[in-house]
């Protein structure tokens, strides 16, 4: 076998790979489509549910969604840019700084179910918060911090140093240098990164049905201690009643809008992100 | 006045400068030459305290800044290098307009009505006024490598330092640029103490009051080590 034949072989194994990926992925969505775009009526997005889900829209559990999704980010991105500011402005290049990139690394492939367990049993159990959307919005902002934590480093540390060097030298205090060098030359990237975030608080769901949500019962949260319904547990809850077939081409259409919120923050991410490195190429 | 005593710089372990103890007379141009890696730029860089961010940079001695050591770690940075000022080998401007970059470093000290009068001043002096008075608001890297390095020099004197030190300022220049940045530093020594780190030896004693070289770690005057200057590595080691 020579060098050709080898190549082509290999590149045969990517492209039926790659194959794979896609198909698979558009098969899933051809299902979501197919399933769920019956559900759809007019008010589907702007109307209660009635009848325990069975029918009506999934209004509530929508803005449920997004809220906790919004005021997880509100509660992780001041932690997540203090801490890449302070990894790379102040500390200097050094062991320890190593070391706190090498764990958030870890803490990015940890399992969040973890997070959520531990969320669960500080807020939840030891502080007894009870299911509020406020404890379950604190457990999804500890879930997404590692993740909004490397990409906004990974976004700062992409800044060419030469940038950080010039404020040094004309005699830029850090803050200022924060604020006027890193911050803007950084902030595509940001907002890639706080994208992503939302994106993955969006997915993630398992650790927020024991702390957050309730089923029905419940339209917007008046209170900080309230529950607050959710996409995630209408979708869980209706999948269950396998037996009614109004409950199930409920849940395929709110599956497919939770999808289609998770698609958009990822091509909104990807658009930012084209144009960060559209920006450091200036 | 800048005075080195026994100064020395490391980086881990391996020295770089070792006991250097020489002075810069104020108002004048005082010229470095040196090989490739003897330590111009760790000498520039000492002495605003850029190197503070690397970890295994070390030094001994002291260097005074009118009689204040730059070395003590209660000396106050910022200040420190808004009086000693540093132009970089190559140009590096920020995506910006021009007249933003002109008054990047000191926009915390002024106000934006000022920004156009400063910009002119500065601009004047370094003898770019007149090519991009027009073009203020557009953005500074469309400006040639010329332009934009005597534009970094325009940013870096609207912070109104007393002390300029240039890396290698026109090493990235075609002769041109090169000429008009050499004749521009003669017009800024009345008012400001120069350093002017070059490679080039001709350059060096056309612009200098004083020209000092630099070898194994060592800063001597140029008369005597000129011939293993010319040739620094034709010896091994
Ligand atoms: N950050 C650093 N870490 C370790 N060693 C360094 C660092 N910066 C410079 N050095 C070393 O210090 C020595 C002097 O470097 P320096 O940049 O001062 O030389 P130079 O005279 O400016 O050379 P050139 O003419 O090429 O600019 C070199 O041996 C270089 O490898
Ligand atoms: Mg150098």
């Amino acid at each position: 076998m020579n060098a050709i034949t080898a190549e082509k072989m290999v590149l045969a194994l990517i492209g039926g790979v790659t194959f794979l990926i896609v198909a698979l992925l558009f098969s899933i969505l051809g299902v979501m489509l197919a399933k769920g775009l019956p559900a759809m009526h007019s008010g589907f997005l702007f109307d209660a549910s009635r009848d325990f889900g069975r029918s009506g829209g999934i209004f509530y559990q929508l803005t449920g969604t997004l809220m906790l999704m919004a005021v997880a980010v509100l509660w992780s991105l001041p932690v997540a840019l203090g801490s890449v500011l302070f990894q790379t402005e102040y500390l200097g290049a050094g062991k320890f700084k190593n070391l706190l990139t090498q764990l958030t690394y870890i803490l990015n492939a940890t399992p969040t179910i973890l997070f959520g367990l531990v969320g669960y049993i500080f807020f939840g159990v030891y502080l007894d918060a009870g299911v509020s959307w406020v404890t379950g919005s604190l457990i999804l902002a500890v879930m997404i911090l590692p993740t909004l934590q490397v990409s906004i480093r990974e976004a700062v540390e992409a800044l060419p140093e030469k940038y950080r060097e010039t404020g040094m030298a004309l005699g830029l205090s850090r803050p200022t240098q924060i604020w006027r060098i890193i911050l803007p030359q950084s902030f595509y990237g940001m907002v890639t990164g706080v994208l992503l975030g939302l994106a993955r608080a969006a997915g993630e769901t398992a650790a927020i049905m024991f702390t957050a949500t309730t089923f029905s019962g419940i339209q917007f949260p008046q209170l900080f201690s309230d529950p607050v319904p959710t996409l995630q547990t209408h979708i869980l809850v209706l999948a269950q009643e396998a037996a009614n077939p109004e409950s199930i081409a409920q849940a395929w259409g709110a599956g497919l809008v939770l999808l289609g919120l998770v698609f958009l923050l990822t091509l909104a991410a990807w658009a930012f992100r084209t144009r960060m490195v559209m920006e450091s190429e200036l | 006045m800048i005075q080195f005593k026994n100064f020395s710089a490391s980086f881990g372990g391996r020295k770089i400068l070792q006991e250097l103890t020489f002075s810069l007379p104020a108002n004048s141009i005082t010229s470095i030459i040196g090989a490739s890696g003897s330590g111009k730029t760790t000498l520039l860089r000492a002495l605003c305290r850029m190197n503070d961010r690397i970890e295994n940079f070390r030094v001994g001695g002291s260097i005074l800044v009118d009689g204040m050591d730059v070395c003590r770690p209660d000396t106050d940075v910022y200040a420190l290098r808004r009086k000693v000022g540093l132009i970089f080998q190559k140009p590096c401007v920020f995506p910006k307009s021009i007249i933003d970059n002109v008054v990047f470093g000191i926009r915390e000290k002024i106000t934006k009505k000022d920004y156009p009068d400063l910009a002119e001043k500065v601009l004047r002096e370094v003898f770019l006024w007149e090519e991009v008075k027009d073009r203020l608001e557009e953005k500074a890297t469309t400006l040639s490598q010329g332009q934009q390095q005597r534009l970094t020099l325009a940013r870096t004197l609207a912070v109104e330092p007393e002390v300029l030190l240039m890396d290698e300022p026109t090493s990235s220049l075609d002769p041109k640029s090169t000429a008009a940045i050499e004749k521009l530093v003669q017009s800024l020594k009345n008012r400001h103490t120069i350093l002017w780190v070059t490679h080039q030896h001709d350059q060096a004693q056309s612009i200098a009051d004083r020209v000092l070289v630099i070898e194994k770690g060592q800063v001597l005057p140029l008369s005597a080590p000129i011939v293993r200057l010319v040739k620094p590595f034709t010896k091994a080691g």
